[in-house]
Parts: structure tokens; sequence; C-alpha cells
């Protein structure tokens, strides 16, 4: 044992050490927050892939599949040659500044010792970016070419989610300089443009043969509802990372904030979530009874809520989520009743649920301050943001589609739609021992028997 | 070949070629040729296979 007397010197070294210690930690903590997130995202692509494939009828279920597994696949170098450099360039609008560090070919964006934080970063928006290309993914299931959607949904995914993300979703993005902006869970930048892009694509897509008798709506059954049940909790408990992704785990004494730099903590998400989520199943119960809305409305609530998710009240949370369910079963049957033929009811789950949460922010937050020197949230400033995200997501996804319809590239033939996809392109059953009659008695011998 | 750095002292972007800026941009290109050669093979593919579907039609008597 030292029996040196601590000089002031020596102190200042050793506490100088400990904050070295500590800073470093801070940052690990903050990478090993942001690298969970990032997987618990991927359950949200295992539900996209479970709840389509069982959407599908059976000679489409390995098609909707593959087309969901290569959006994944596509959308994540898609993201990392462009995405992060919208992300950061065009905070102010279309002309983009420049931000070289976010560049593919910056040595910022790969293995760098000076530099924790880019990279998980980027891998939690990528993340965000395959989302929401796979909210387009459900709606056009059973009739699109892979290829069409692969083209749209990097479009979506890799481009067009992030250049409204980089206008509201960033700390000097304009719509939040300027409108103050409130959308911490990214109902607007993720769901509601992903939804109104799904849209504008359903529109040049047409429904599904045999969706519309004489105008009248038909119920195409999903082959397997219990794996659509399934895949849509999946998507749920992968937004728990989703939406832990949203929230900024900041170094130092700040601690949580908003992505707005306003301050948060992880109660306040887990509050709204929970309540959100529950809100939703029961509004979407209660419009239709049936077990796909039921369990799409928990998608429904979360959506709802996650635009304020860091300044309501959990029991306000509840009633806008169950409203939104009413409503999000409501604006689905309207389009059906224009002959929008929504295979999952993305445009409603996503698209309306994102806008009805911009608004509602804008109902019940009116006033409430944004960080210092940034106007104050604002039903105005909402309702703008909401129009925005409207026509960021529309206008590209119907003008792409357009094109790709006019070069006869956007849709399957119709006789391989009679067929299914899977025989005529993938060259493969997803059951093919579905016509195997059961036997009446197993050629497994019973081993219990012979005890 | 590919490394920019024979010692860790001082290093800070570790990873191989990351001091050879065309080098980067070269392998930037071709992930971006990936991309666009995945969607167009597709499109060969299924072009093939909605082909190869008609043709059987066509031969299959009614």
């Amino acid at each position: 044992m030292s029996t040196e007397t601590p000089t002031l010197e020596s102190l200042s070294a050793l506490v100088q050490s400990q904050q070295a210690v500590l800073d470093m930690h801070q940052s690990m903590n903050m990478e090993v927050f942001y690298w969970w997130c990032t997987a618990l995202m991927l359950m949200i692509h295992a539900g996209f892939l479970a709840y389509e494939m069982g959407a599908s009828r059976g000679k489409n279920a390995l098609a909707a599949g593959i087309k969901n597994i290569l959006a994944l696949a596509m959308i994540i170098p898609v993201f990392y040659l462009v995405g992060w450099w919208i992300y950061l360039s065009f905070t102010t609008g279309l002309i983009p500044t420049s931000v070289s560090e976010a560049l593919p070919w910056s040595t910022s964006m790969g293995p760098k010792l000076d530099e924790m934080g880019t990279g998980i970063f980027w891998a939690a928006f990528a993340l965000f970016g395959a989302t929401t290309g796979s909210i387009l993914s459900g709606a056009v299931i059973e009739r699109i070419r892979v290829s069409a959607f692969l083209i749209l949904t990097v479009l979506v995914g890799g481009v067009v989610w992030i250049l409204g993300a980089s206008w509201g979703w960033h700390p000097e993005g304009w719509l939040l300089t300027e409108w103050g902006y409130h959308d911490v869970g990214a109902s607007g930048v993720v769901h509601a443009i992903a939804g109104f892009f799904t849209l504008g694509v359903l529109i040049n897509l047409g429904p599904r043969k045999g969706k519309f008798i004489k105008g009248i709506a038909q119920t195409i059954a999903p082959h397997s509802l219990p794996m659509t049940l399934i895949g849509l909790m999946m998507i749920i408990f992968g937004f728990f990372g989703f939406l832990g992704g949203c929230i900024i785990f900041n170094t130092g004494e700040t601690g949580w904030t908003t992505i707005y730099n306003t301050p948060t903590n992880l109660s306040a998400f887990a509050f709204n979530t929970l309540m959100g989520f529950s809100g939703g199943i029961i509004g979407c119960y209660f419009a239709t009874r049936d077990p796909f809305w039921t369990m799409s409305g928990g998608l429904v609530g979360i959506i709802s809520v996650a635009a304020g998710l860091d300044i309501y009240d959990p029991a306000l949370a509840f009633i806008v989520a169950s409203v939104t369910g009413v409503g999000a079963v409501k604006f689905a049957q309207l389009l059906e009743r224009y002959g929008i033929d929504d295979a999952v009811g993305a445009v409603a789950v996503h698209g309306f649920s994102g806008i009805a949460a911009l608004l509602f922010v804008g109902i019940f937050s009116n006033g409430t301050p944004n960080a210092e020197g940034l106007p104050a949230i604002t039903f105005a400033g909402q309702l703008v943001a909401a129009l925005v995200m409207i026509a960021l997501g529309f206008i590209p996804g119907y003008s792409v589609s357009l094109l790709l319809k006019k070069l006869n590239t956007l849709r399957v033939p119709e006789s391989v739609e009679d067929l299914g996809i899977d025989e005529v392109e993938l060259l493969a059953k997803p059951y093919p021992e579905a016509n195997v009659p059961a036997t009446i008695q197993s050629e497994v011998p019973n081993k219990l028997a012979n005890i | 070949m590919g490394t920019s750095f024979l010692s860790w002292d001082n290093v800070s972007a570790y990873f191989m070629f990351a001091d050879k800026p065309l080098v980067l941009i070269l392998f930037t290109i071709v992930v971006g040729f990936i991309c666009i050669s995945l969607i167009m093979s597709i499109k060969q593919h299924e072009d093939k296979a909605f082909q190869r579907h008609a043709n059987n039609q066509k031969m299959t008597p009614n």
C-alpha cells in the first residue's frame, strides 16, 4: 500500500484518467444501444416476410417473400451510396450543401478509430430505410414484377424517405427550423411518406385479378392468416428497436434527447408506445372484428402516437390510437370504394395513421416549445409538414410507377397472375406436399405403445 | 497490398485502401454497378420466364 501523500497534480491526473475511462464507456454504451436497436429492427423484416407471404395466396407466397428479401438487400447498399449523404446534405430543401464526409468514398464511411457513432447511426438509418421500402412491399403482392418493385422500393427506401428525414427529422431541417415540425418517432418521415408513395404505385399497378367484380370489392383470402398475425406481432416487436433508434443517446451530461435536441427519456417512449399499441388494437377491433385488422391495429396505434411519443399523456396516447384505429379502417374502406387494391392495408395503416399522428400532435401540443431559437410546435406547422409528406411520397411513387407501366414493365402478364408467379418465375412451390392426403395411420412407429 | 498503415500508432481510418481515394471511388462504382445489374438481371429472368410460360400455353392443347 502506497504511503505517498497525494498531491494536487496526482489527484488531477487521476481525475483526468477516470474521466477518459468514463468518456470511452459512454461512447461504447451509445454504440451498444444502437447496435441492439438495429438488430431488433431486423425483426421488423422477419415480420414483413411472414405476414406478406401469409397474406398472399399459396401460388404467390414465395414471390412475395423473395421480393421482400431482395428489398432489404438492395436498400442497404443504396443507402450506403446515397442515403446518408442525402440526409446530411438536403436540410434546406432540394439544393444539396456539400457534406463530403457522408460520401461513400469518405474515410468517415468506414472503420475509423477516432469516430464512434457514424457507422452505428448509419446502420440504424439504413434499417429505417429498409422498413420504409418494406411498407410498399405488402400492398403490391401477387401482381407486381420483382424488377419493378425493386426500382420502386429502392427509390422510397434509399432516397425519398431520407430526403423527408433531412427536411423534418434533422436538427437543421427546414421543416423544423421554419415550422417547428415535431415527429420524434418518424410517423411522417417514414410511415406517411411510404404510405402515400404506395398509394401512387397502387393507382398505376391496378388491383389483383378478381379483386373487383362489377366494381364491388371481393375478399381475396390470405393463404395463411395465422402467419400474417404472427408476422405483424414480430413487426411490433421490432418497432421497439425502431423507436429506440429514434431517441438520441448523448454522451456527456445531456442524457437522452429527441432527434430535435429536446429532452426526453425511454420511460416516455415506453408509456406511450404500449398505450398506443393497445389503443390501436381496440380501435381496429371495434371497427372490423377482423383478425388481420385487429392485429394491424397494434401497428396503427404505435404509428399514430409515434410523432408525439415524448410529450403525450399515456391515456391521451391510448385515445389517439383508438380513434386512429377506427379511422384507418374507414380510410381503407374508402380506398376500396375507389378501386384501390391494397392487399395489406399499407396506405391506411402507414399513410393515414402517419398523417393523423402529425395532426394530432398539432392539435394537442400546440405551443409546446422546441429547442431554443426554433419555432414552437403549432397545428399550422404540422399541417404544412403533413402536406409535404403526402406530396413527397405520392409524386415520385406515382410518376415512376407510371413510367414503368408505360414501358410495360410494372405488372406480370395476366396468364402468369392466373397460374401464380411462384410456378412461372421461381419454378418452386411453397408447399410441394400440400396435395398429399394425410394418412389415417402414421408410418412412424408409436414408441409409447410398446412401453 | 491494401493496407493503409503499418503501425497502430496515430491511426484514424484503418480500413483497407483508406489512404487511396481513387480505389474507394472505384469500389463505390462497383457497388452501384452490382445493384443496377441485379435489377437488369431480374428483368431478363422475368422476360424469359414469362415468354417460356406463354410458349407453353400455346403448345398446350385446349
